[in-house]
């Protein structure tokens, strides 16, 4: 039995280019790779945003009404549904100009008991050095 | 000797990342490593078949399935990803394999190196 | 950690390394990244360059774009694919790239 920790680090912004939104499929896939694993084992993801990602955290999103696409807060929203860790950078939400009351910060709407973290630059550092692998996206 | 697991979400034409995904997966290939890997987003359309090579555009497919003959490196495309972008099941190219995002982090976890290559 | 970039762009990523920090850290110029090891704009070489960690450029990128092995900064290693694979297996536990 074993658990091996991921560190998905979103930098990008969360339309235009697939980054992001693959980062928080990916890290959502988390759920079903035991089907491919051996019994116990785990794959344990952690999302941090950094950066211009931070922008992906963003409530109100409307992508589905203009784009017809799921939106990123959505994504965000799932992660949290299903206990991920979510991690968001303090220092560029204020850069950024961004309240806290801005963020999404919960999923308590869909069900959710696991809340994101607005964290110093610091705190992802110490995550990024805990995971086994880091996957910057 | 290692197992590397590289995951590219670049595009086939253009980024040059895919480029450098496979030359780098054909180095650890020769000095006797194993690897997976990893196609999505974008990416995927390096796993269709059918592709024609051109002077102005990478030509990857050749030296990809080069690699996969030798049996020390899988490619594996992003089911999902492919569906959306019109590139069906019967259309993947010969020894490569589709599957959803979680074999990605399946195949993360039995490896000894991990290289994400997460820009378009 | 010790940790492996990989810097595929040029002007961009400068948000990552400033803030990373790594008991070991080894700056890979990869594509256009290679720029970070050749050109010297109004005379000052990049600030990528000012970290602190070990350089390496890969010599096909570098070739691709107009430059060799004399153009790179004295604080860059050129290297090849083969290189490459032993840095990620040898000397560096992660990988990233930006």
């Amino acid at each position: 039995m074993a658990t091996k920790k991921l560190g998905f680090v979103i930098r990008t912004l969360p339309y235009k280019i697939e980054g992001s939104r693959l980062a928080m499929t990916h890290a959502i896939s988390s759920q079903t790779v035991e089907i491919y694993l051996e019994d116990g084992d785990l794959v344990e993801p952690v999302v941090c945003f950094i950066g211009d990602g931070v922008l992906n955290c963003l409530k109100s999103q409307l992508a589905m009404k203009h784009y017809g696409i799921t939106s990123l807060e959505q994504h965000v929203k799932n992660s949290l549904l299903l206990d991920l860790n979510v991690l968001i950078c303090k220092e560029d939400v204020d850069r950024l100009g961004i309240k806290e009351d801005a963020l999404i910060m919960d999923a308590e709407d869909i069900g959710g008991e696991t809340n994101a973290k607005l964290v110093p630059y610091s705190e992802i550092q110490k995550a990024m050095e805990s995971v086994d692998h880091l996957l910057f996206c | 000797m290692g197992k590397l697991t590289i995951g590219c979400f670049s595009s086939l034409v253009g980024s040059m990342s895919l480029d450098f995904a496979v030359k780098l997966s054909e180095a650890a290939v020769q000095k006797g490593h194993k690897v997976d890997l990893w196609v999505s987003g974008n990416g995927t359309m390096l796993s269709k078949s059918g592709q024609k090579a051109f002077k102005d555009y990478s030509a990857l497919a050749k030296k990809v399935q080069e690699l996969v003959a030798t049996g020390n490196m899988q490619v594996t495309a992003c089911e999902a990803c492919a569906e959306a972008r019109g590139y069906k099941k019967e259309d993947t190219m010969e020894g490569v394999k589709r599957f959803s995002m979680d074999w990605y982090l399946a195949s993360t976890f039995s490896a000894d190196r991990v290289l994400h290559i997460g820009g378009d | 950690m010790k940790l492996g970039v990989f810097v595929s762009d040029y002007r961009t990523g400068a948000d990552v390394l400033d803030r990373l920090t790594a008991e070991k850290l080894g700056i890979i110029l990869v594509g256009n990244g290679v720029y970070n090891a050749t050109v010297k704009e109004n005379g000052k070489s990049s600030s990528v360059l000012e970290k602190p960690a070990t350089f390496y450029v890969l010599v096909e990128d570098l070739e691709s774009r107009g430059f060799s092995a004399a153009n790179v900064d004295s604080r860059v290693k050129v290297v090849n694919y083969g290189d490459l694979v032993d840095l990620i297996f040898n000397d560096y536990e992660k990988t990233i790239w930006i």
